[in-house]
């Protein structure tokens, strides 16, 4: 990690800010030209439970119609029919899921010789959130974006940002609780700004109603073949 | 243009040099062989150890179809001195996943290579290529009706014999020691020529995957976990299917009876009365596997301290200790097995056997049956599930299958890793006279300073387990170089003089189990 370029949101000022990021559509997502504000179809594989509908909620919001979903199954030939998915392509998929899961389905797109642009490491644990984020310049923006929102939605969080193959040292952003107990809040941002990636969304990051705190890890991706 | 640019060097090598050799890669091979991009190069760079990314970041991967265009490849990297790294299929996930040892090699990777070339059903045989996956050859014997049982690893049907064997990794039926069932390799040097071992360099010869040794030197063993040729096929034996199978586990409730199961084990495997590579799983080992999440039991930081492991035990039914053996033979010899084995365990006093019968399909029964009789399965990766995070390396020492040391080993283990706020996930996989202590050291790569901790836990594994004359027998690229000189001077020195002999520019794999002409001095 850069410790010099260590960006601290500690002293952000507060005001407002929770209200624009959350309520305003993003401009452009990632660093490809907009195309006509065009969202490419998208599937979105995601496990079961509240982080992941709130993952879903928020790629729904940007990708509206051109989203569809598809349920994880665990099982071997769930996992090798979707290699064969891959490899037959095109397709765009978007996903949060287990770390098992991500784990193996990475390693079959890879093999499928399927493009990343995005492989996010999250965990939320006491009352905060803390995210690994490994990904190219396609995604350029996104992680300070996300940063933002995770600022807004009051829990305490670090992210940490790796770019693929570039020569720029790491990046750590960070701010402390400063407000009520958090929600999938964060997920919903992830699902928005993976559905949205290189693209320019119609649609606005949903606000989810508060809920009991979900603890856990996951794995965020965006994969292309 | 920046997309055609990785941003990652090889070390030494200028950006013009790359570029040029780049330029020739796509003359040989093709522009979609040649992967240059961030988002194409990203799939390569997951890695689970405790560095960042960066530290194993690829300056671009090649995919090769033909031997002859491996022969083009090795030319050109000679030619302006890139270093490349070669996965088969690259599922060495606790080991080091896909990615270089060195931050900047190309990757080369040959899943498109993944020719079943030859299975004979009467010789019970195999030729293959490197990126076939041990699903593919259960396909093609399943389709076949071949009367043939594979051995493999727990990645199973990702996974293929090739690489899985040149990293000398293990199964879990009685072929479950894979370098010994190998047979004949053919290993493009780095000079371009093409080498059979053993009976592969006879013209004609129709002995090549039947007869290991050929004539003079055996060097088989020497491309193994090694840096010196890139191998393209390899011959190796299948066991015939038996017509009974009887798996079978014995549950045993405290940790300190390691003693008395390993030394109850060893008479009956060096006797082959359990012919196959037994395991004995931790409980934790058993609780990932049958997707049992640590956070189900406990959310405070640290270990997970022995008296929720005691609840877990009594909550599922699961063993301190879980023994996965089988018997197979014909109904008679597995009959009388049986009885040899169940009066044994019995006479201990100590131990609950349960029956594939009496299992149904329980897991991790039912994963542990499938392992031991060919059937692939992804079971074994919910223990990425039982901490999360993504962190995970495999620690693994060799240990003699005696009880005594196999508790020296587990006890010593335990307690460093708790010293790091770390779990005991371990299994032993019992040879007839040495045991691969396997443990995974789980932690969550989302937290640096956890991360920091598994890296500082590992580096004190390696170094106390050699205090006592212990030491790993695979380990992850992050320690390569120095689980190396835990195996002393004069072994390293020769390996040098042979990468010196093979491979004077060091073009391949530079780092693999420590051997770098550019770094490394003799003592």
């Amino acid at each position: 990690m850069a410790v010099d370029r260590r960006f601290v949101l500690k002293g952000m000022v507060l005001g407002g800010a929770a209200g624009l990021v959350l309520s305003r559509a993003v401009p452009v997502l990632g660093n490809v030209p907009p195309s006509h504000g065009d969202i490419r179809p998208t599937l979105a594989l995601v496990g079961s439970g509240a982080v992941e509908s709130a993952f879903l909620e928020g790629a729904a919001a940007a990708a509206g119609t051109h989203l569809r979903v598809r349920q994880l199954e665990r099982d071997l030939d769930f996992m090798l029919d979707f290699e064969r998915q891959l490899r037959a392509g095109p397709m765009r998929l978007i996903g949060l899921l287990d770390d098992a899961s991500a784990g193996l389905l990475l390693d079959l797109a890879r093999s499928a010789g399927a493009r990343v642009q995005w492989l996010g490491q999250h965990t939320v644990e006491g009352g905060s959130t803390r995210h690994r984020v490994l990904n190219t310049d396609l995604a350029e923006g996104c992680s300070r974006q996300l940063s933002r929102q995770l600022h807004a939605c009051g829990a305490g969080f670090t992210l940490y940002e790796e770019r693929q193959g570039s020569a720029a040292p790491s990046r750590q952003l960070a701010a402390p609780a400063h407000r009520g107990a958090h929600t999938a809040q964060w997920a919903a941002g992830v699902g928005y700004l993976l559905a949205a990636l290189g693209s320019r969304p119609t649609g606005v990051q949903p606000i989810l109603a508060q809920s009991a705190p979900a603890s856990g890890s996951f794995v965020s991706f965006s994969i292309e073949s | 243009m920046s997309e055609e640019k990785s941003g990652v060097l090889p070390r030494g090598v200028t950006q013009e040099q790359f570029d040029a050799a780049v330029n020739k890669f796509r003359v040989l091979l093709g522009e979609e062989n040649v992967l240059v991009k961030a988002e194409q190069l990203l799939p390569y760079n997951k890695i689970m150890m405790s560095v960042e990314n960066a530290t194993h970041a690829p300056s671009a991967a090649l995919t090769a179809t033909t031997v002859e265009q491996v022969q083009g490849i090795v030319k050109i990297c000679n030619q302006h001195r890139i270093p490349i790294w070669t996965i088969s299929t690259g599922r060495n996930f606790g080991y080091g996943s896909a990615a270089p040892v060195q931050r900047g090699q190309v990757i080369l990777d040959l899943k498109k290579m993944n020719k079943i070339i030859k299975i004979d059903p009467e010789m019970c045989t195999a030729l293959v290529e490197p990126g076939v996956t041990f699903q593919q050859l259960y396909d093609y014997i399943q389709e076949n009706n071949l009367p043939l049982m594979l051995s493999f690893s727990a990645p199973s049907a990702i996974a293929g014999p090739l690489g899985n064997t040149m990293d000398r990794g293990v199964g879990y039926t009685p072929y479950g020691e894979h370098f010994m069932m190998q047979c004949g390799m053919e290993v493009v040097l780095a000079n371009g020529d093409v080498y059979r071992t053993g009976m592969g360099g006879v013209k004609g010869s129709n002995t090549w995957q039947i007869f290991k040794w050929g004539y003079g030197p055996t060097l088989d063993g020497m491309f193994t976990q090694s840096n010196y040729g890139i191998t393209t096929k390899m011959g190796f034996w299948l066991m015939p299917k038996p017509p009974v199978f009887k798996p079978f586990e014995v549950i045993f409730e405290n940790e300190e009876d390691i003693v008395e199961i390993v030394d109850l084990l060893r008479p009956l495997r060096m006797s082959g009365t359990i012919p196959n590579s037994v395991v004995i799983a931790s409980t934790l080992w058993e609780a990932g596997s049958a997707h049992l999440r640590r956070s189900n039991y406990l959310t405070e930081p640290g270990h997970t301290p022995d008296s929720v492991i005691k609840q877990m035990q009594k909550d599922t039914g699961m063993g301190a200790w879980n023994l996965y053996a089988a018997l197979y033979g014909t109904q008679e010899q597995v009959d009388a097995n049986w009885k040899i084995v169940s009066d044994a365990f019995k006479k201990l006093g100590k131990g609950r056997i349960v029956t594939q019968e009496e299992a149904g399909h329980k897991q991790p029964f039912k994963y542990r049956a499938e392992l031991m009789s060919g059937v692939p399965n992804l079971q074994e990766f919910g223990l990425y599930n039982w901490r999360g995070g993504g962190g995970s390396m495999w620690f693994a020492p060799v240990s003699e299958a005696r009880g005594s040391e196999c508790k020296k080993q587990a006890t010593l283990a335990k307690r460093i890793l708790h010293k790091y706020g770390l779990d005991y996930v371990a299994e032993f996989i019992v040879a007839p006279r040495d045991m691969h202590h396997v443990i995974d050291v789980l932690y969550n790569r989302s937290d640096a300073e956890e991360t920091k901790r598994a890296d500082a836990c590992f580096n004190e594994l390696l170094d106390e387990f050699e205090k006592e004359g212990y030491a790993v027998y695979r380990v992850n690229t992050r320690f390569q170089e120095r689980v190396a000189r835990s195996y002393g001077p004069v072994k390293r020195d020769l390996e040098h003089a042979i990468k010196r002999a093979l491979d004077p520019n060091n073009i391949l794999a530079p780092g693999r189990s420590g051997i770098d002409l550019d770094t490394y001095q003799k003592s």
